[in-house]
């Protein structure tokens, strides 16, 4: 990756010493202009000084745990927020996310999976206008607007809420979107908590818009986290 | 008929009214003979005298017999010495008729009685034998405590007819707790109850037994300590009994008996069998306690023999990799060498490697952590079986994951599992497809879903399980014959996925696929479609 003009400024918020250090060594390698901070005081302190275009912040940290930190961030911090946890599927990882935080990590993650995350959030936020009324993901089409979706030219009828479900995704497409918040928008905040409900809304839904609904390529599963959409074919 | 029945009421009233009966038998006797007082000598109604004697020594024991002994004596004298009805004796040998007749009356008393008494005590050992017989058979066979307690309770009712009874027996902390009851009015116990009981308790001594007397060493052997009532703390005088169920070196309980639904004290002889049975209970107390704590023992010497395993197994899959990532970056951090940048990147593809290895030990030790905690119950919700395989299939380290082939139908239902146990499982399946297929082997990883159940699998190519160890390598820390010290694994991976299958009803075994392979399938019952939306 050759240099930018203006290299993305990443703030890395980790308790642990080694994690700093290799996120430093892996990020200014790559470009960026990386800040450290060891605490959630201390991040918070760091992007008043200076605003981070793309903040890593660990789950688990004493004193400041890193949902609280997001959530005191997403008062006056617009950027994208990485999140990174030990356990997958951690609740911390549904909590943070819930909280406004972009995507997530876990450890251990290997380098070429982190600096993809990170390109696709700056990527997003670049172009960061009013989605087109128009989504295309493979041969897939869907106009918000009319509300049809279309698979290789061909109209397909979908329910309400599977409609309401897909374009939630497609228009935050690449971002993990949690069972909570696909809910709260598609039911109403009363039924964020019947993730049961919602998984068997996208299984019918992928078995109208996929072509393989068995081996997804569009609606892609986080496992006790949610759902992502995948805009382009998945790279592995 | 009517003279059984008459020494039937004979036999009772003897029994229970010694006295009365002596007394009542002595004045009929001398009703009777009044009328023909002159037919006979005096000497001769003396003898007739004497039988009566006997007869009330043999049915109501010695001193009933003795009473009537005195009686006789003063009657015979007033009524058939001369001069009759006085006292007065005016010939000088009637002194030595009456001095003989007293001696004889009260030796003839006391020798019938002493025999009758023995004959019913032996009676009485006999079924007393009997009784402790059958108690100490049920004791044997493999009863469980609330068994015995329940056949206690009837012994000690059927022995004494007391109105309530209780075994209060003593747990870890040496509270009481009581363990069965049989009560008139079925309700709790009174406070006053518990509180001799504890006393009894604290002191390991008996409460209310009656003090035994004249009794052979045997009869004291196992005869417990016991003090008054009053002096366990109680109130007032009571004629309830705590028995303690003594062992030699602890005190397993107390058995309660209440009060003699009949009134009146306990008498030595009732006491005697329910300190027999009160001895037998203590002695299977103990040999429960003993086998508890031996099972336990042996669990225990399990766990330690799983955890010296665990260390072995485990400390040699963490030093490994942790070995050879050490010397691989040591040797490329060398000054003195100039790596190109192919070489290096070999090196550390290595290195990638040895990591993965530490990463899934580690996951597999937290499995062990949570299977052996209460933190592994399955929380079972519904899921797409697609997602459930592709979750799996996302854990294994990507540059693994080429080598996996994923076939799955066209559609794949709903189902109840938990997610995260269930992805274990098959990751599991699918780490080890990877190590004992041959390098850049394919592993096939399929669903399918049947009547009334889905199954999943996971093939390799490797050298296949030996049918008779195809049970064992599902066993924690058993390792296939065909992995060498160098085949990486904790020996975890497949005890997991059985544990985890196994809290979802299902089933989990190996099979040959030829040429050469084995095949690894799961099966777990699907349960209906999910609920109204």
């Amino acid at each position: 990756m050759s240099a930018p003009e203006k290299r993305p400024h990443v703030l890395v918020v980790d308790d642990e010493e080694q994690i700093r250090r290799a996120l430093r060594s892996i990020l200014t390698a790559r470009g960026y202009d990386v800040a450290l901070a060891a605490s959630g005081a201390e991040a918070i302190e760091c992007s008043l000084n200076r605003l981070p275009d793309l903040m890593i912040l660990d789950v688990a940290m004493p004193e400041m745990t890193g949902i609280e930190v997001c959530r005191e961030l997403r008062n006056w911090f617009e950027g994208p927020i990485l999140m990174l946890s030990v356990i997958s599927g951690d609740t911390d990882i549904v909590a943070a996310l819930d909280t406004g935080a972009d995507d997530y990590l876990t450890k251990p993650f290997s380098t070429s999976e982190l600096l993809a995350r990170i390109r696709a959030l700056l990527r997003r936020t670049a172009s960061r206008v009013t989605p087109p009324p128009t989504i295309h993901a493979g041969d897939l089409e869907i106009d918000i607007a009319r509300r049809t979706v279309k698979r290789a030219g061909q109209e397909i009828e979908l329910t309400r809420m599977e409609f309401d479900i897909l374009s939630y995704l497609a228009q935050n497409a690449d971002r993990v979107l949690t069972s909570r918040m696909i809910l709260e928008k598609v039911w109403g905040p009363e039924y964020a908590e019947d993730a049961q409900t919602l998984r068997v809304h996208v299984s019918h839904l992928r078995k109208k818009i996929e072509p393989h609904p068995s081996s997804p390529r569009h609606i892609l599963t986080e496992t006790g986290v949610g759902f992502r959409f995948a805009s382009s074919e998945p790279s592995d | 008929m009517i003279g059984a029945g008459c020494m039937h009421i004979l036999r009772y009233l003897a029994k229970r009214h010694g006295y009365f009966f002596a007394a009542a038998s002595v004045l009929t006797a001398t009703a009777a003979f009044l009328p023909g007082r002159d037919h006979f000598a005096r000497a001769q109604w003396a003898l007739l005298y004497l039988l009566v004697v006997g007869l009330v020594a043999g049915l109501a024991g010695v001193r009933p017999a003795l009473g009537a002994a005195g009686l006789a004596f003063l009657l015979w004298n007033f009524f058939f010495l001369p001069p009759h009805n006085t006292f007065a004796v005016h010939d000088s040998k009637d002194w030595l008729s009456l001095f003989v007749f007293l001696v004889v009356a009260v030796a003839m008393g006391t020798q019938t009685g002493r025999l009758r008494e023995r004959e019913a005590e032996a009676l009485a050992r006999e079924r007393e034998m009997a009784m402790l017989n059958q108690f100490s058979a049920r004791l044997v066979s493999d009863s469980s405590i609330s068994d015995i307690a329940q056949l206690l309770m009837g012994e000690v009712a059927q022995i004494t007819g007391a109105r309530s009874a209780a075994l209060l027996l003593a747990d870890e902390e040496g509270n009481l707790q009581e363990h069965r009851s049989c009560a008139d009015d079925a309700g709790e116990l009174e406070s006053s109850v518990l509180c001799i009981a504890q006393w009894a308790q604290a002191h390991s001594k008996g409460v209310g037994l009656p003090p035994i007397t004249r009794r052979s060493d045997t009869d004291a052997a196992g005869w417990p300590i016991s003090v008054d009532h009053v002096q366990a703390g109680a109130s007032t005088h009571r004629e309830d009994l705590f028995i303690p169920l003594q062992t030699i070196d602890r005190l397993e309980g107390i058995l309660y008996v209440g009060q003699r639904s009949s009134g009146g004290p306990y008498r030595v002889s009732d006491v005697r069998p329910l300190v027999a049975v009160a001895n037998q209970t203590a002695a299977f107390l103990e040999r429960k306690r003993l086998q508890a704590a031996s099972v336990q023992a042996d669990a225990l010497r399990e766990a330690d023999r799983l955890k010296s395993t665990l260390i072995s197994s485990v400390s040699h899959e963490l030093k490994t990799p942790i070995a050879s990532i050490t010397a691989t970056i040591g040797n490329l951090a060398e000054q003195d060498v100039e790596w190109d940048k192919d070489k290096a990147a070999h090196e550390l593809a290595s290195v990638q490697e040895d990591l993965d290895r530490l990463n899934s030990s580690i996951n597999a030790l937290l499995d062990l952590a949570r299977l052996e905690s209460a933190a592994w119950e399955p929380r079972r919700e519904w899921y797409d079986l697609a997602d459930v395989v592709w979750a799996a299939h996302s854990r294994i380290p990507q540059k693994q994951r080429s080598r996996i082939q994923v076939s799955l139908p066209e559609a794949l239902p709903m189902v109840f599992v938990d997610v995260t146990q269930m992805a274990r499982a098959l990751e599991n399946l699918l780490a080890n497809a990877l190590i004992y297929g041959p390098p850049d082997s394919a592993v096939l990883l399929g669903a399918s879903v049947e009547e009334g159940a889905f199954r999943v699998w996971v093939e390799d190519e490797g050298p296949g399980i030996r049918p008779e160890e195809r049970e064992r390598i599902f066993e924690k820390f058993y390792r296939g014959r065909s992995s060498s010290q160098s085949t990486p694994g904790t020996g975890l991976g497949l005890a997991v996925a059985r544990e985890v299958i196994r809290f979802h009803g299902g089933r989990i075994w190996v099979e040959d696929v030829g040429p050469r392979g084995a095949r690894f399938v799961i099966s777990v019952p699907t349960e209906g479609t999910p609920g109204p939306l």
